[in-house]
């Protein structure tokens, strides 16, 4: 790999200890992927903030890079943890977990970070812009800045984002050269898609297809929310490990099918079958509901005020939990949505989410929610069943206590 | 017994042993696997309920979640995770969780020549795979 004076002397330890662990820890992964060179970058955000996903191992990773006196050189939002860092003790987060984690987040604070704890940082300020290189964690995050904004990243891990924020650097590879970022699979959609749940069924179906290739969508004929986009990135790095995808006519690198696909491309199609399919194979259930999530990716304020809408004069039986970053949760408190959230019995919970934070101790057994990603891990990390339906219909369930199946 | 031999590319360098567990799905160290315990915990995965410790983890590469490089590197350091990894195709999320647990890794195999059970010799640092195999 070609390096700059500048970035040979960082390898060669002229800018201290930290400097020259992380820039060897990104030429290893450059040699991997023969990048020919680094790329500057001028955004980063890092996963790897939960305790639930760091451990010990992780833990000391990061506070070891703190210790040695670290710093960030370019601006670092910070990934989903694994507590409330306000509320922990009113929710009810385990102490030894918590104490676990607010050690983690001081070592980041140490290092320059930006505590912002959320997966969804291009709500709050993280806004990159199209063709810009940036080095991102969070698997759904990646998806949406890849794909919906136009700018540029590999899947990062917490150990190369933060080495990537210490350098400034990431070796050029993956995503961020043009011949990578045509379309592998076309995607026939053909049904019309309305819901954030209907986004994630068809991006739970393609993940599982395309792996870590790049989907390409043709039929969406109408702009879809930006929430609905959010859903759909979540859904295909979940099944998949999809960094990037296009819409044909909607996201930016994808004028027209002739632009966007590469020479060779396998076609598949989306219809009401392959809808049932992932809806009966893998999220269906009917009984008592014991828990109801919102919030993966974290909620906008837009959906917030439609789940205060939903819950108005209303009482939950279910547990709700409504999952944010804590800036959308001032904007809710002032917008007079918090009180009628909390009112119905529902929870609105900041910084974190039920896939990063310690599984509950309650004993839950049943999970319904909108978001595909959420159905998919809940499952497995918190032992339950789930159902993924749509919003209306989750908050009927937590009114009602139960789910009769699709 | 049967014996072959298969070329790869390093990833992490290193010489190895063990018994192989062998998945054809893709593997989120965040949300497939425990690691304080080292099994496999993702509903429905074709090797749930496995264990990976001292194991040759073979599976076609990671998806899903970007926590799974630390989670990688947490199960190693408890005890009880694999002690070597092949790919058909390394992806970054596995590959820097494996750089930093020191994990000896190749990719570029044709994982499908595998089977759990087998014993595996991996010497990651020449792109090695020695497959050993019992008379069924």
């Amino acid at each position: 790999m070609k390096l700059t004076d500048e970035e040979k002397r960082m390898l060669n330890g002229d800018e201290g200890e930290v400097v020259q662990q992380c820039m060897k820890v990104l030429v290893t992964l450059g040699d991997i992927y023969e990048a020919e060179k680094m790329l500057p970058v001028n955004s980063v955000h890092s996963p790897g903030v939960s305790y639930r996903v760091t451990g010990d191992a992780g833990l000391g990773y990061v506070e070891d890079v703190s210790k040695k006196g670290g710093h960030f050189k370019v601006p670092t939002t910070l990934n989903t943890i694994g507590i409330d860092s306000k509320d922990w003790k009113k929710i009810g987060f385990p102490r030894d977990f918590s104490l676990k984690q607010l050690e983690l987040l001081d070592a980041y604070a140490k290092l320059g970070a930006i505590p912002t704890h959320t997966c969804t940082p291009y709500l709050i300020g993280n806004v990159p812009q199209i063709g810009q290189h940036v080095a991102w964690g969070e698997s759904s995050a990646i998806a949406f800045v890849n794909s919906v904004l136009g700018a540029r990243t590999n899947r990062e891990g917490g150990p190369t984002a933060l080495a990537a924020a210490i350098t400034g650097r990431v070796p050029a590879y993956g995503f961020h050269l043009d011949e990578n970022r045509k379309g592998n699979y076309l995607i026939k959609v053909e049904m019309n898609l309305k819901t954030e749940r209907d986004f994630g069924v068809l991006g739970y179906f393609t993940g599982q297809i395309a792996g870590k290739n790049v989907p390409v969508f043709e039929g969406i004929k109408e702009r879809p929310t930006m929430e609905c986009l959010k859903a759909l990135s979540a859904a295909l790095a979940s099944s998949g490990a999809v960094a990037l995808y296009h819409i044909v006519g909607i996201t930016p690198e994808a004028p027209t099918v002739e632009a966007i696909m590469d020479k060779k491309y396998e076609t598949i199609k989306f219809g009401p079958k392959e809808y049932d399919e992932v809806i009966e194979k893998k999220f269906n259930f009917s009984s008592d509901v014991d828990f109801v999530v919102f919030g993966c990716p974290h909620c906008s304020i837009v959906e917030i005020g439609r789940l205060a809408k939903l819950l108005y004069g209303k009482k939950v039986k279910s547990d709700v939990w409504i999952c944010t970053s804590r800036q959308v949760k001032l904007l809710s408190d002032k917008m007079g949505y918090t009180d009628i959230i909390e009112k119905a019995g529902a929870l609105i919970v900041c910084d974190t989410c039920p896939v990063l934070c310690p599984t509950s101790s309650k004993g839950y057994k049943t999970v319904v929610t909108n978001s595909a990603k959420m159905a998919h891990y809940i499952r497995g990390l918190w032992n339950v069943k789930s159902a993924l339906i749509q919003m209306e219909d989750c908050i009927d369930t937590a009114i009602q206590g139960k789910w009769g199946g699709r | 017994m049967k014996t072959f031999e298969m070329k790869g590319r390093k990833i992490v360098e290193g010489v190895v042993e063990g018994e192989a567990l062998v998945t054809s799905e893709p593997i989120s160290f965040m949300g497939s696997i425990n690691p304080k315990t080292g099994y496999v915990i993702e509903k429905g995965h074709d090797i749930e309920g496995a264990w990976l410790k001292d194991k040759i983890l073979v599976f076609p590469c990671s998806k899903g979640s970007t926590g799974g490089s630390y989670m990688l590197y947490d199960v190693v350091k408890n005890g009880v995770g694999p002690r070597g990894i092949i790919n058909i195709e390394a992806e970054s999320i596995v590959v820097i969780g494996a750089i930093v647990a020191k994990l000896p890794m190749v990719d570029k195999i044709d994982i499908s020549k595998i089977k759990t059970g087998d014993y595996i010799y991996l010497d990651a640092t020449n792109g090695i795979v020695k497959v050993q195999r019992k008379d069924d």
